[in-house]
């Protein structure tokens, strides 16, 4: 039997080198050449940037996710306390705690934001449909990221959201009893529940938003970053001209980025540190209460809604945005300088936006 | 921007961030910073003390530590001081210090307290030689029932051991030795060498010294449990104690002032309703300032002043309590007693008075039947009905109290005292007296149509009739 050789080392490697190259036999040239790809010039703003911006933060949410759970019981009878004790007693608890508070709030947002600029400049078309459908059930599970962390708190907020969201998901045709049971692990919400949350928000979720992130970096990097459309081809500066080397400077870029939100992170932590609400009490429901800014929406809709209608409704809209490409495509068809996407998402985002203000402004 | 100016942009933010997390290191700094305003302060005598007894008795140390007496440098010495006088003064690395801290060091910085104290009946507790309770844990039951049993809760006289010529025995140290009978004693009524009377460590234990344990019920029921006076079990059924132990978490109970209704108000404890400040009255350390009766002997009498007593008692009700309830209970509560009295007590003391009166029992107390019977019926059913009614306690009043009350008196106290005093008239009229009460007049028997209804109901309810 032949093995087939390793990757070239150089006489000038040192020896350590060439152990590591004989026992992990990467081809180092492919992999350099893979990992970097020009990247076209608009990504020098950082603003064109915010896909790496919610990948940077949830590095952050693992490393203080993991610090967290060591203090943390996942138990109705104690997870308050634990919470109450991380935050006041153990050393450190309530930076690392309102890091991964504060983080939970950035990273939703720069999720919505990317979601918004590939949305309104048309990157999700053909060939990246598949990936708009992997940004999108990023954005379900990083919402959902959201819900079940401060469920896991325990405090009224997190009673009265797990409550409602099993009651919406009672409302469901068909199958929704089944998983409004299966959710509350039960028939009310309790320890059962609070189990649940805390293997979705420790356990399901980082697996999934792990494989749905490598897919899509796979995918940006086998079709690379979408680039401008010019008028006419022969207007289109050369390649050269049209983008840039990623590394070391739109690395240099994410660097930035990166420190940049290490410090306004530790600045909202020490400024606004995270607070603890009045515990869970399942006997007495809350007079004014309102979820996570980012459900205000879906909080609104329900409350000028019909509990079914509400499900349904929102469902539909899930629905609609992960298959937009091919509805879009549909329309471009017959049309092809269309800007519907466009009057589309500007009425979708007018509509979120009217629902999250009105839920702010009412007083309950 | 070039490279190098992304570089320069990102050591910016690094140093920034830097910064900031010196930032968070010191707010961290001033999380820590706040356990050492806590420590206690050692001062003066006591340093020695403390440092050489932190290494001997670690424990005993460390509670006194986390103490408000250590907060506020009240040491070791400050209450273990003795002058000359004091008899069980010895000579401890250099200093007169004595073993027991009575009331009267205590006195020192708490003499109101100590004066409401000496007022209360707490006080007097150890003053039960002359009583049944006494003969029976002494004689009866043998002395050391009455070290390890009575006296824990009631307290003793401390006593020196002393020699064959009547000197206090003294250890190679010089220290005066303590008749282990009496020490360690912490009754509440504990009568101490200095004359002083009281342990104040009965409910605020040493050397913690905590009101937070003091205020809680637990603390009470060392000794106000068991079959002749269960308070604390009558509290643990009646729905103050089950929102007691429901809420306990709201109870504010490190609060440094306790004032219900300010501080608190999800649930009263013993110290509440008998101690504790309202808006209206200031903390008491007289348990028996807001009690109108006495539930304690054969016959139930009301005390002297009960009326300023018992206002004060409503005042702790009406905090919770609309006025109407607490006089509504207050109705049911006298005229349960009253019927405690006049059906059960007073009859049986007749009884027993007239069995005395007729030379049909010996002078001496329980070597015969009935005087344990009689004992039973009032010092233990007796009193747990009306407690069970004075404290809201429904099982204690009726199964646990009247119901036992009823089947001794009706099938062990009466057969007994009837066969003794079969043929002697002056008792024969006593039984006379009795019979014709309306309260017993059930016992003529009851009418067929009457006994027809209970059977019916165990026939419907059950499918059988008990027989």
């Amino acid at each position: 039997m032949t093995m087939t050789a390793g990757p070239a080392v150089t006489p000038e490697s040192s020896s350590w080198a060439t152990w590591l190259a004989s026992r992990v036999p990467i081809d180092l040239e492919a992999l350099r050449h893979f990992s970097n790809e020009p990247v076209p010039n608009h990504l020098k703003y950082w603003w064109w940037c915010l896909g790496g911006t919610p990948a940077l933060l949830f590095g952050v949410q693992a490393v203080t996710g993991i610090l967290l759970t060591v203090y943390y019981i996942p138990d109705a009878g104690s997870a308050y306390e634990s919470v109450d004790r991380l935050t006041t007693v153990i050393p450190f608890g309530w930076f690392i705690r309102s890091i991964h508070r504060w983080a939970s709030h950035l990273m939703i947002a720069a999720v919505i934001l990317h979601v918004m600029r590939v949305f309104f400049t048309g990157a999700y078309r053909a060939p990246r449909e598949l990936n708009w459908m992997l940004g999108v059930l990023l954005l379900a599970v990083t919402l959902g990221f959201g819900f079940t962390g401060y469920s896991l708190v325990w405090e009224q907020l997190s009673y009265w959201g797990v409550t409602v969201a099993a009651n919406l998901t009672d409302a469901v045709p068909v199958v929704g009893g089944v998983m409004g049971r299966m959710l509350r692990g039960g028939e009310s919400v309790g320890s059962n529940t609070l189990t649940r949350l805390f293997i979705l928000h420790i356990g399901v979720m980082p697996t999934l938003l792990t494989l749905l992130l490598a897919g899509h970096i796979l995918l940006i990097r086998l079709h690379g970053v979408t680039e401008f459309e010019f008028e006419s081809p022969d207007k289109a500066p050369d390649e050269a001209a049209r983008t840039y080397p990623f590394f070391p400077h739109h690395a240099m870029t994410e660097v930035i980025i990166g420190v940049g939100l290490a410090f306004a992170l530790t600045c909202l932590a020490v400024i606004f540190p995270a607070e603890l609400a009045e515990k869970a009490n399942p006997l007495e429901t809350p007079a004014h209460i309102k979820p996570e800014w980012y459900f205000f929406w879906t909080f609104r809709w329900l409350k000028l809604t019909s509990l079914t209608f509400a499900v349904l409704s929102i469902g539909f809209a899930g629905f609609l945005a992960l298959i937009w490409p091919y509805i879009d495509e549909r329309l471009r068809r017959r049309n092809t300088a269309s800007e519907a996407s466009v009057y589309v998402g500007a009425v979708a985002v007018v509509v979120l936006l009217v629902l999250t203000i009105w839920e702010a402004m009412a007083s309950s | 921007m070039t490279l190098d100016e992304k570089r320069w942009v990102v050591a910016a933010l690094s140093f920034m961030f830097l910064g900031a997390l010196l930032i968070v290191a010191w707010v961290e700094g001033g999380r820590q910073r706040v356990q050492p305003e806590a420590a206690p302060v050692v001062a003066g005598e006591s340093a020695r003390c403390y440092d050489c007894h932190a290494e001997q008795t670690p424990v005993i140390a460390t509670q006194w530590a986390g103490s408000e007496h250590a907060r506020l440098g009240v040491g070791c010495f400050e209450c273990h001081r003795a002058i000359e006088s004091d008899a069980d003064g010895f000579l401890h690395e250099g200093q007169l210090i004595a073993t027991i801290a009575t009331p009267k060091d205590c006195q020192s910085c708490h003499a109101d307290i100590v004066d409401e104290f000496d007022r209360s009946h707490h006080s007097r507790a150890a003053e039960f030689v002359g009583s049944l309770d006494n003969v029976l844990g002494e004689i009866v039951e043998g002395r050391l029932a009455a070290v390890n049993g009575c006296w824990q809760c009631h307290g003793s006289p401390v006593r020196f051991l002393e020699t064959a010529d009547g000197e206090v025995q003294r250890d190679s140290d010089g220290k005066p030795m303590l008749d282990p009978q009496t020490w360690p004693n912490t009754g509440i009524g504990r009568i101490n060498l200095d004359g002083s009377q009281g342990s104040c460590s009965a409910c605020h234990s040493r050397h913690a010294f905590t009101t937070k344990m003091a205020r809680q019920p637990e603390v009470c029921g060392k000794c106000h449990m068991g079959p002749d006076h269960p308070q604390i079990e009558i509290f643990e059924e009646s729905k103050h104690g089950i929102a007691f132990r429901t809420q306990i978490d709201e109870m504010n109970l490190d609060a440094e002032t306790w004032v219900l209704g300010e501080d608190y108000s999800a649930a009263p404890t013993c110290s509440t309703c008998h101690m504790s400040a309202t808006p209206n009255q200031p903390i008491t350390h007289d348990v028996g300032a807001r009690i109108s009766w006495t539930l304690r002997p054969v016959v139930s009498t009301k005390l002297e002043n009960w009326e300023p007593k018992r206002n004060a008692m409503k005042d702790t009700c009406n905090q919770c309590h609309a006025p109407d309830f607490v006089d509504a209970f207050y109705v049911t509560f006298d005229d349960s007693i009253e019927m405690y009295n006049e059906k059960f007590a007073i009859p049986a003391q007749n009884v027993m008075a007239a069995l005395r009166e007729a030379d049909l029992l010996t002078p001496t107390p329980f070597d015969e039947e009935i005087e344990w019977t009689f004992f039973r019926l009032w010092h233990h059913e007796g009193r747990r009905a009306r407690m069970g009614v004075s404290m809201q306690g429904p099982d204690y009043t009726q199964w646990h109290g009247f119901f036992e009350v009823a089947e001794n008196f009706y099938t062990h106290f009466l057969p007994q005292a009837e066969e003794i005093g079969e043929g002697t008239a002056s008792v024969e009229a006593v039984f006379e007296e009795i019979r014709a009460m309306p309260e017993h007049l059930w016992r003529e028997g009851m009418s067929p149509e009457q006994r027809a209804e209970i059977d019916a109901f165990y026939q419907e309810r059950y499918g059988a009739v008990p027989r």
